[in-house]
């Protein structure tokens, strides 16, 4: 190996850099929660010198989370994190192999006497007491016969060691999953008026518009409020059509996105819409028609009584007196206005005579015709949001990974106990020791309570 | 009574109980410590009650919810899991002196709850973004990762004052010979900032998964997001170096500090800056 790739190795396997990566990592972090990012970049800009705003915009102050600085951070974290892991490997295999003979040196040594316990048995009598004992709390025993004593071993959760790699392994996974989201993934949002439907979408934070291999229409959107008028449901009924086949409807709700094709849809926002439907119904003598829905601009026709009407006008309220329609009525060759108010009837008794006096109030001018007026239906228009994220799994499984990763490492830590018997004068000393990869007070109350387990089972 | 008055009366026996411990460093009295944390487990239990009594109110007014949605709530509930991380650690650790500097958090955030202006203890119905099923396990899991993380603190300043008097006397006498031993505070601090840790990583990944669902993305960068990823690196650090370099006492208890500031403003502070979190400004 060159000098060069020596050097950088090292630089890239100390856990120094790994504390300054993440110290650095920390404070772009606070940089960019306090500093506005993207959408409102604009406004900021614009309040600076030119200057500022240049320098602002160089180092990516403007969308640290997207700048050549976060990425190298990120890159130099990635690297860091895979050559140190690699470093140790083998320090950790070893560890995994390791034999519980000959015990660490110095295992036994700075134990008070009060900590040892001592028995009129002999060691041949305690001998399997012992092994019982550390089978009983450990499942496993191993036993060396050495020059100062008896030595038996057992341990528990060896497997640990690896637990730091996995978490490793996880972030590095999670990190990769992020990346190929923001490459091969892509993000928009997009408006569709009740019963229409879109087949493109304009990218997020780009010009490109993406033309889909469907089409998606918005069958009913509903707003339902709690009684304190606080928003209680948000839903789109949709239909995903393709070649004028609908292959797919379903409804979709804040927290249940739908998923077609490779794409997730959100419920994001809504609005009313600018046009307003006017639900309409007439009658002759004999029947009413069924209900019709109508827009500003909109031609209907009654043909058995040659009327054609063309909706001219749709109110929210008219005069004072309530939501109306202004229909122009083509009959018998002439072009006739006509208003339609949704109360005509409370109208009309209020004001004794308004017919003959404002025929074009009457809604039953056009005999046996009379029109009516339902309701008026404000049009909403439903704000999804659509996403493609390749990387999702990877992220999802790289997260597993991590927390079982430190589960193992926190809950089940590497743990080996070692106990000597040996005589000591007319008695039998027994010394219970033990070490641990991690923080050693778990291990010092394991010791602990296995020494009263073996006070128990063998009385001094 | 309502479960409001329980409230209030367990944030009188919270200070009672921070007074208590505060006497039982000062005094050598064995009394005023069992007394106090007799009062903070009175306090627990009827905390408890009445957080079960605001969720079954939630149901009798026909939007039932559980008792996490706003900042009223959350804070409740905070001061909850800290007395109860607390007392499990007390009883695990026979050791009384740390309360001194937890439990005046659990009452602060209590007092706050109901004093702070424009924080409204009414029970809201949820709007749509908050009816997941991630609810629940996103906050529990955060909280718990906070109540242990303010363990962690209390055990670092009581760390911090132990090593400021040993310095001085060299010898466990007075007020130093009340408190736990520096070895002792320095586990604690290490499994307390541990058990933190993994509750926050859990906290976060629930927090992903939903954003996934409600949001379309499991990232979003919101300063909420990104705070908790600040305090889940200062403690990733924290860990780190108490691993690998072999850092510990006075060090990770001055991590403790800065560990337990940085929780509070991804809780708190955070709320004061633009963000999708929004359900928390009261």
């Amino acid at each position: 190996m060159s000098k060069k790739t020596n050097l950088l190795l090292q630089f890239f396997s100390s856990v120094k850099l790994t504390i300054v990566l993440l110290i650095l990592i920390v404070l772009v972090f606070i940089l960019a929660s306090f500093l506005p990012q993207h959408r409102e970049t604009a406004e900021v800009v614009k309040q600076l010198s030119p200057n500022a705003a240049k320098l602002f915009l160089f180092f990516g102050l403007a969308d640290l989370y997207h700048s050549p600085l976060f990425y190298l951070l990120m890159v130099l974290l990635s690297f860091n994190l895979i050559i140190c892991s690699l470093q140790r490997l083998p320090v950790s295999l070893k560890q995994y192999r390791a034999s519980c003979f000959p015990e660490p040196s110095g295992l036994f040594e700075n134990i008070p006497d009060n900590r040892v316990i001592f028995t009129d048995k002999e060691k041949a009598q305690a001998s399997p007491i012992l092994e019982s004992c550390l089978r009983e709390k450990y499942g496993n025993s191993k036993k060396s016969e050495t020059e100062r004593g008896l030595l038996f071993c057992a341990e528990r959760g060896r497997f640990s060691i690896f637990g730091v790699y996995a978490v490793h392994l996880g972030i590095l996974i999670m990190i990769a999953g992020a990346v190929a989201g923001s490459l091969f993934g892509f993000e928009a949002d997009v408006n569709i008026t009740e019963g229409e439907s879109i087949d493109t979408v304009r990218i997020a934070h780009g010009k490109e518009i993406r033309k889909l291999d469907f089409s998606v229409r918005c069958d009913k959107f509903t707003v339902e409020l709690y009684d304190n008028g606080a928003p209680k449901t948000y839903r789109s009924d949709l239909s995903f059509i393709r070649n004028n086949q609908v292959e797919y409807k379903g409804a979709l709700l804040v927290n249940h996105p739908l998923t077609f094709a490779d794409l997730r849809f959100y419920q994001m926002s809504y609005g009313v819409s600018p046009e307003t439907k006017a639900i309409m119904t007439y009658s002759d003598d004999r029947q009413k028609s069924a209900e019709i829905a109508l827009t500003q601009g909109d031609f209907f026709a009654i043909p058995q009584y040659n009327i054609h009407a063309h909706v001219l006008r749709v109110e929210e309220n008219v005069m004072q007196m309530g939501p109306a329609v202004k229909l122009q009525i083509s009959a018998s060759g002439k072009d006739f206005p006509l208003w339609i108010f949704q109360q005509i009837d409370e109208i009309a008794a209020a004001n004794p005579g308004l017919f003959s006096q404002v025929p074009v109030f009457n809604p039953g001018l056009f005999k046996p015709v009379v029109f009516s007026l339902k309701r008026l239906e404000r049009q909403y228009f439903t704000g999804l949001h659509i996403v493609r994220d390749p990387g999702v799994p990877f992220v999802a499984a790289g997260g597993a990974l991590m927390v079982a990763g430190l589960l193992i490492i926190f809950l089940l830590p590497h743990r080996r106990i070692w106990v000597k018997i040996q005589e000591s004068g007319t008695k039998t000393a027994i010394i219970v020791a033990g070490r641990s990869n991690r923080h050693s007070a778990g291990l010092e109350k394991q010791i602990a309570g296995l020494r009263d387990l073996i006070r128990r089972k063998i009385p001094s | 009574m309502s479960h409001e008055t329980i409230f209030s009366w367990v944030t009188f026996i919270y200070f009672a109980s921070f007074v208590l411990y505060l006497f039982q460093v000062v005094l050598d009295k064995n009394f005023w410590g069992r007394t106090a944390s007799l009062f903070a487990r009175v306090g627990l239990a009827a905390h408890t009650l009445a957080i079960f009594w605001r969720w079954k109110a939630s149901y009798d007014l026909g939007i039932g919810h559980v008792p996490l949605t706003n900042l009223y709530e959350s804070l409740i509930f905070f001061a909850w899991t800290i007395i109860l991380i607390y007392l499990i650690f007390e009883w695990r650790i026979k050791s009384r002196s740390a309360g001194v500097c937890v439990v005046p958090v659990a009452f602060l955030a209590m007092a706050y709850a109901s004093i702070a202006p424009g924080i409204s203890d009414k029970i809201e119905p949820l709007i749509p973004a908050l009816q997941s099923n991630w609810l629940t396990s996103h906050v529990v899991t955060c909280f718990m990762g906070y109540a242990a993380f303010t363990v962690a603190f209390g055990c670092g300043i009581i760390y911090l004052v132990q090593d400021a008097i040993m310095g001085k006397t060299e010898k466990k006498t007075g007020i130093s010979g009340r408190l736990p031993s520096l070895t002792l505070l320095d586990a604690l601090i290490y499994q307390c900032a541990t058990l933190g840790f993994i509750f926050l990583t859990i906290g976060i990944m629930t927090g992903s998964i939903w954003a996934h669902y409600a949001w379309g993305s499991y990232w979003s960068w919101d300063p909420k997001e990104t705070w908790s990823l600040i305090t889940w690196l200062i403690y990733a650090i924290m860990l780190h170096s108490q691993y690998v370099r072999g850092w510990h006492g006075k060090r990770m208890a001055l991590f403790a500090f800065i560990g337990f500031a940085s929780v509070l403003f991804t809780y708190l502070g955070v709320n004061y800056l633009p963000g999708l979190h929004s359900y928390l400004k009261s």
